[in-house]
């Protein structure tokens, strides 16, 4: 009897070995927010094995691993997840793990951080090569593309180039402005608009008074967690004309600065904030 | 016998006790990480036989290996370091950190790591893979020299002056690395703050090439400070009369730990915790001679950096903790306990 079940458990494991082992589905680990977002538009997301920590949309990567901070990338944690390719951006470090990697026999891909709605959806389609899912990623362009002609539309009516004042928080105590050269003045360009602190480079701390000095015709703050900004702890922003006009959107950092499959969304939600004409010029003349 | 007539351990079975610890460290660091790895695949890579997993020989050679050597010469020289200062100054609390060794070092750095598009620029390039671990010795003994300097009136060392002056030596570096900070592009901020919480994560034979000959030759030379700080612990107006030329070995003392602790800290990142705490560890298990202290504190140090960094690496696998936040993490509360369990003598 027993002989004769450990015959039949041994036949049944060599059946169902190749069974179990025919995954050729490709294992993959997406690290930077934007990239792991695209993935998982394109349908690849089933095959997402880990995800960094700057990676938290859509919702279905809270069960995955996190292997840490784009930018502390661990050889051995990444590995340990048995992945065919890491799909990341030129932001990722540090550069002896991703070389190890790619030794390793991990086909290591590290696009370029995109800048410009072009530059974005240029790597959707390229995530879209990479995954063997080009036809999706053209439809999605399509669509996306689609979607900001309505936000370009907007602009070139508008007939001035708004003034926006770009708050970056992670808390009351990490109140940034966004200056010259960041993705957030990226996002302001492509929906029109001007950086209203051009003379700041970078992130840098607010200052109260230069908030104050800016005299936006808009305001847009990007929280890193929903609700996290306070603004009862910035009169100085309320008192500002943009503010009271209502000229005003929070919303989460990665949607506005993560140049994804978002990029639309966010740009129109931008568009929609900004004034059809001057505050400062209705006021100073 | 262990313990001698006063209750301390004796040198020997200590040694043997720490040596196996050492060896489990060992142990544990090329034997855990986040890739699993069959035990038979580690045998026959570290024999140097073809291992089953053809990855294996790479994770255990290109990055456990390197890991584990470069771990455990930062951990014995930073508390080679932490024994050499406090001995010379007579006080237990001096150590790399608190005299400002490790924010000169860090500062250095950091300036190599964000100054690399200005006129530093081209000192670094050419300096190419030695310009951090230069700078960061540069920047260590720099320091240590400085504080010895403010602290020393006419031929005497003021203790208290001079870890006043390490205080105020930390704040004025603390500020020019903020400095630094603020300069600093969103891409190498982020790298800085990792960096300043200590990492063995990156380790490469090239790290260890680099930075190792500073390290080895500064634990090679700390044999020749034994006699002259146990002179200093009976004052420092003795280590004259004894025959010792006081000046040369201060100066020695700083050398060897600029030297080794800029070293330490331009691969690895800032780890503090363990240059003042292990030489403490020793003196209260085995006695203040410094014949026991500097070589049990090497091995001690070098032991606990490894064993931290082994549960650093797998404790959030897949991530990995900053190794300094796994010192104070661990070494914090062990160390109070220690102080609880033990009269402070």
């Amino acid at each position: 009897m027993m002989r004769w079940l450990m015959a039949v458990a041994g036949i049944a494991a060599v059946v169902m070995a190749p069974l179990v082992g025919a995954e050729d589905t490709p294992r993959l680990v997406t690290a930077d927010g934007a990239i792991t977002e695209i993935v998982f538009q394109l349908g690849a997301g089933d095959q997402v094995v880990g995800v960094d920590t700057t990676s938290g949309y859509p919702d279905a990567t809270e069960s995955l691993p996190k292997v840490g901070y784009l930018r502390a990338l661990p050889f051995e944690g990444v590995l340990a997840l048995k992945p065919d390719m890491l799909i990341t951006s030129d932001q990722a470090a540090p550069a002896e793990n991703l070389n190890r990697l790619s030794r390793a026999g991990v086909r290591v891909e590290q696009l370029a951080s995109a800048r410009t709605p072009e530059a974005a959806m240029r790597r959707i389609e390229r995530i879209g090569e990479l995954l063997g899912a080009v036809e999706q990623a053209q439809t999605l362009t399509g669509e996306l593309r689609a979607n900001m002609e309505q936000t370009r539309k907007a602009a070139a009516n508008r007939g001035f180039r708004p003034r926006v004042l770009f708050i970056l928080a992670a808390g009351n105590h990490s109140v940034m402005l966004a200056g010259q050269g960041t993705s957030a003045e990226a996002l302001l360009n492509s929906v029109g608009a001007d950086n209203a602190v051009a003379d700041i480079k970078g992130y840098k701390p607010a200052n109260r008074e230069a908030i104050l000095a800016s005299q936006p015709d808009a305001i847009v703050i990007a929280e890193s967690t929903p609700g996290q900004f306070n603004i009862e702890n910035w009169p100085g922003i309320e008192r500002l004309d943009a503010w009271q006009a209502g000229n005003r959107l929070i919303a989460d950092s990665m949607l506005l600065l993560g140049f994804g499959p978002r990029l639309p969304q966010a740009m129109s939600q931008l568009s929609r904030v900004l004034p059809v004409d001057s505050h400062v010029a209705a006021n100073d003349s | 016998m262990i313990r001698d007539a006063a209750g301390r351990f004796r040198f020997g079975p200590a040694l043997v006790l720490m040596l196996a610890a050492a060896g489990c460290a060992a142990l544990a660091s090329v034997t855990s990480g986040a890739y699993p790895l069959a035990v038979a695949d580690m045998l026959n890579v570290l024999a140097g036989r073809e291992a089953a997993d053809p990855v294996a020989s790479m994770v255990m050679m290109e990055v456990r290996l390197p890991r584990f050597l470069l771990g455990f010469l930062v951990g014995a020289v930073l508390a080679v370091a932490g024994a050499i200062l406090q001995g010379l100054f007579r006080n237990p609390l001096a150590d790399p950190g608190l005299i400002g060794v490790s924010a000169g070092a860090s500062l250095a750095a950091i300036a190599v790591i964000v100054l690399g598009s200005t006129w530093l620029g081209d000192w670094i390039a050419f300096a190419g893979e030695w310009a951090l671990p230069v700078a960061a010795f540069t920047g260590g003994s720099g320091t240590v020299l400085l504080a010895w300097r403010i602290a020393n009136r006419a031929g005497q060392t003021s203790v208290a002056t001079l870890l006043l002056a390490g205080i105020a030596i930390n704040a004025v570096a603390g500020a020019a690395t903020g400095l630094l900070t603020f300069y600093a592009t969103d891409e190498e901020l982020r790298s800085l703050t990792f960096w300043t919480m200590g990492s063995l994560g990156h380790a490469t034979w090239d790290d260890l090439l680099v930075g190792a000959p500073f390290m080895v030759l500064a634990l090679v030379a700390a044999p020749w400070l034994v006699r002259p700080l146990d002179a200093f612990l009976l004052g420092e107006s003795v280590v004259g009369h004894l025959g010792y030329r006081t000046d040369t070995v201060k100066k020695v003392a700083i050398v060897v730990v600029g030297l080794g602790v800029g070293a330490a800290v331009a691969v690895s990142g800032l780890i503090g915790f363990v240059g003042l705490v292990v030489p403490h560890l020793v003196r209260q298990l085995l006695g203040a001679s410094h014949r026991v202290v500097l070589p049990l504190s090497a091995l001690l140090g070098g032991t606990l950096l490894v064993a931290a960094d082994s549960i650093a690496r797998v404790v959030v696998a897949p991530a990995e903790l900053p190794i300094g936040l796994m010192m104070a993490l661990i070494g914090g509360p062990f160390f109070l306990a220690l102080l609880l369990r033990i009269k402070v003598t």
